[in-house]
C-alpha cells in the first residue's frame, strides 16, 4: 500500500536546510572523507556556535553509559529522547545541524535520515494517537566534548532511526545502528520514497538464494529484531532503551543458519552486498575498518547467514540475519502500527565487540 | 490490596497508546518466608505463536506448567502451582496474568534457586522474559531470558 501524503513540516524543514535527498544511490563521495573526525568535530563546533547556552546544554551531555544507551525503536511519547529536537530549530540552526549530519553520514545515510523522517510525517494524519509521530521529533545529541583525540559520541535519532557514532574510542564506533520505516513506500509531492529500499533489496536477494539451502532456515518465529531494545523493562521509564547492552549472542553451530563458506561465490557476493548496504550508511571513515574486518577471509569463514519467512519480505515475520565473529545484522518485517493491516520494517546493526566504540561493556 | 494497586497501575499505563508490536513477558517475584509468589504476565499475541507451534491446544495454566520450573541449585525440583489466571492489559496489549506459588522442597532455601522458563521464548526468537523482584516501592530486575537461555540463578539476601 502506498501512502500518498505530504509531510509538510518535514518537507519544509528539508527545503529550509537545502537537504533534498540524494537519489543516485551512490553512498560515498569521491574523497572518501565522510565521517572523518576532523570534519565532524568542525561541524559540531559550528553548530554549538549558533545555539544558545540553553540549547547547547540540551545538545551536550556527559559521555556515560546511561546517555549512550538512550536510543530506541519506539516513538518519543513512549521513550523520550535526549538532545536537541530538530523540530525546534530555526533556519540557521537547522542548517548547522544538517552540516553535522552531512559530515558524519554517507550520501545514503543522509538520504535515510531524510526519508525515515518523511515516513514519520506521513503517519501523523493516519494515526492521531499522541505517541509522537513526526519528522520533527528526531534529535541530535553529543556525549562528551567533540575532539579529534579523546572519546565522544554523536547520536542522531528518533522513532525509526538511531545513529550512534563513537569517535576516538578504543574500538570502531559505528554501532549500534537501528533503522526502520513505516510506511514502507510512500510519496510526497509526487516523489516516491522507499527509505529502506537498498537494505530490503539486499536482504531479500540474500534470502532468495538461502532458500535453496536447508541449513539456512532459522527455527522459530520473529516478531521483531532479536537484539533490539526491550520496552517492558521495569520500572519505567528505563524501558525501551538499550538496557540489555552488552548483549549475549548465539554461539556454536546450531540454528545460526549456513556458513558463508558453504555458499557458492555468486551467493557469497550477496552476503557482502547485504552487509555493505548497512555499513554504507555512516561515513566511510567511520566504517571502512569494520567492513574490512567483516570481509576478512577468516571472519567470513566463521560468518553465518540465515532467514525465516517469506524470502521476498512480503509477509510479517520475514527475517534475515548475518551473524559473524563481530557482525550482527538483522532485518525483520512487522505488522505496521499506524495501519495494522500494512507492514513495516525494522533493521539493526550491532558489532559484538565495538558497540559504543567498545566502551561501557561492564 | 497489592493486586488492586497493580491493576490500577496497569490501567494507568494502558492510557498511553501503544506503538510496539512485539511485547515481552514479565515475571514479578515476591519473596516470602517459605515460598515465592510469582506474577507472570505473558502477552497474548506472542503466546499465540508459541502455542500454535506446539500443535496442542491446552489451557494457559497447563501450557505454563510445561514451560516453567524452579530448582534448587543442586537440581531438586520445587513445587509449582498456578493459583489463578486472568486477563489484563499492559500498554494496550492484552496479556494473560498467572498467579503462581513456588515452594521449595523441605529444607531448601526459598531465596536461592534456579528459575527455569521458556514460555514463548521456545518459539519467538526475539521474545524476552524479564524477571523482577517486587519491592515496596519499585521492582528490581534480576535478569532476562531470551532463546536459547532458559535458566536464571536467583539469590536474594
Amino acid at each position: 500500500m502506498k501512502t500518498k501524503l505530504l509531510g509538510k513540516s518535514l518537507l519544509s524543514l528539508l527545503l529550509i536546510c537545502g537537504g533534498a535527498a540524494h537519489a543516485d544511490g551512490a553512498c560515498r563521495d569521491a574523497s572518501g572523507t565522510q565521517g572523518e573526525v576532523r570534519a565532524v568535530v568542525a561541524a559540531a563546533t559550528d553548530l554549538a556556535k549558533v545555539l544558545s547556552a540553553a540549547e547547547n546544554a540540551t545538545l551536550q551531555r556527559p559521555l556515560d553509559r546511561a546517555s549512550a544507551i538512550r536510543w530506541s525503536n519506539l516513538p518519543i511519547a513512549l521513550v523520550p529522547r535526549n538532545g536537541l529536537r530538530i523540530g525546534d530549530l530555526d533556519t540557521t540552526k537547522s542548517a548547522a545541524a544538517r552540516k553535522l549530519a552531512e559530515a558524519a553520514l554517507s550520501a545514503c545515510g543522509l538520504k535515510l535520515f531524510d526519508e525515515v523522517r518523511l515516513a514519520d510525517d506521513a503517519l501523523i494524519p493516519l494515526d492521531t494517537r499522541k505517541i509522537g509521530w513526526g519528522g520533527g521529533n528526531y534529535y541530535f545529541t553529543i556525549l562528551g566534548k567533540p575532539s579529534e583525540s579523546t572519546p565522544w559520541m554523536l547520536q542522531i535519532g528518533g522513532h525509526h532511526l538511531a545513529y550512534n557514532f563513537t569517535f576516538n574510542a578504543a574500538r570502531e564506533g559505528a554501532t549500534p545502528l537501528f533503522f526502520g520505516t513505516e510506511p514502507i513506500r510512500f510519496s510526497t509531492s509526487g516523489v516516491e520514497h522507499e527509505p529502506l529500499a537498498a537494505q530490503s533489496s539486499a536482504m531479500s536477494n540474500l534470502a532468495r538464494v538461502l532458500a535453496a539451502h536447508a541449513p539456512a532456515k532459522l527455527s522459530g518465529t520473529f516478531t521483531d529484531v532479536v537484539k533490539g531494545v526491550v520496552f517492558e523493562m521495569m520500572p519505567t521509564p528505563k524501558g525501551g532503551t538499550d538496557t540489555g547492552f552488552p548483549q549475549t549472542y548465539p554461539s556454536g553451530t546450531a540454528d545460526r543458519g549456513i556458513l558463508y563458506s558453504a555458499l557458492p561465490p555468486a551467493e557469497q557476493a550477496l552476503v557482502r552486498a547485504a552487509l555493505e548496504s548497512y555499513a554504507s550508511l555512516p561515513g566511510d571513515a567511520i566504517t571502512h575498518t569494520l567492513v574490512a574486518a567483516y570481509e576478512a577471509p577468516e571472519a567470513l569463514a566463521q560468518t553465518y547467514v540465515g532467514y525465516s519467512g517469506a524470502v521476498d519480505l512480503s509477509e510479517k515475520g520475514s527475517y534475515v540475519r548475518i551473524d559473524g565473529p563481530r557482525i550482527w545484522m538483522e532485518f525483520v518485517v512487522q505488522p505496521a502500527v499506524a495501519i495494522p493491516t500494512d507492514l513495516h520494517y525494522h533493521a539493526l546493526w550491532r558489532d559484538k565487540q565495538s558497540d559504543y566504540g567498545g566502551q561501557f561493556r561492564q | 490490596m497489592r493486586r488492586a494497586a497493580l491493576t490500577l497501575a496497569l490501567m494507568t499505563t494502558a492510557a498511553l497508546a501503544f506503538a510496539h508490536s512485539a511485547p515481552n513477558s514479565l515475571v514479578k517475584l515476591t519473596f516470602q518466608a517459605h515460598s515465592v509468589r510469582a506474577e507472570i504476565m505473558v502477552p497474548e499475541s506472542e503466546l499465540a505463536f508459541a502455542t500454535a507451534a506446539e500443535h496442542a491446544a491446552q489451557p494457559f495454566p497447563a501450557y505454563l506448567l510445561r514451560h516453567l520450573a524452579v530448582e534448587t541449585p543442586a537440581g531438586a525440583p520445587w513445587k509449582v502451582e498456578v493459583l489463578g489466571v486472568r486477563s489484563t492489559t499492559y500498554f494496550d496489549h492484552p496479556y494473560l496474568l498467572a498467579d503462581v506459588v513456588l515452594t521449595p522442597p523441605a529444607g531448601a532455601s526459598a531465596t536461592h534457586f534456579v528459575f527455569v522458563d521458556d514460555a514463548v521464548t521456545h518459539e519467538v526468537r526475539n521474545h524476552v522474559v524479564m524477571v523482577l523482584a517486587r519491592g515496596k516501592e519499585s521492582a528490581e530486575l534480576l535478569g532476562a531470558l531470551q532463546y536459547p537461555a532458559r535458566r536464571l540463578t536467583v539469590e536474594r539476601p
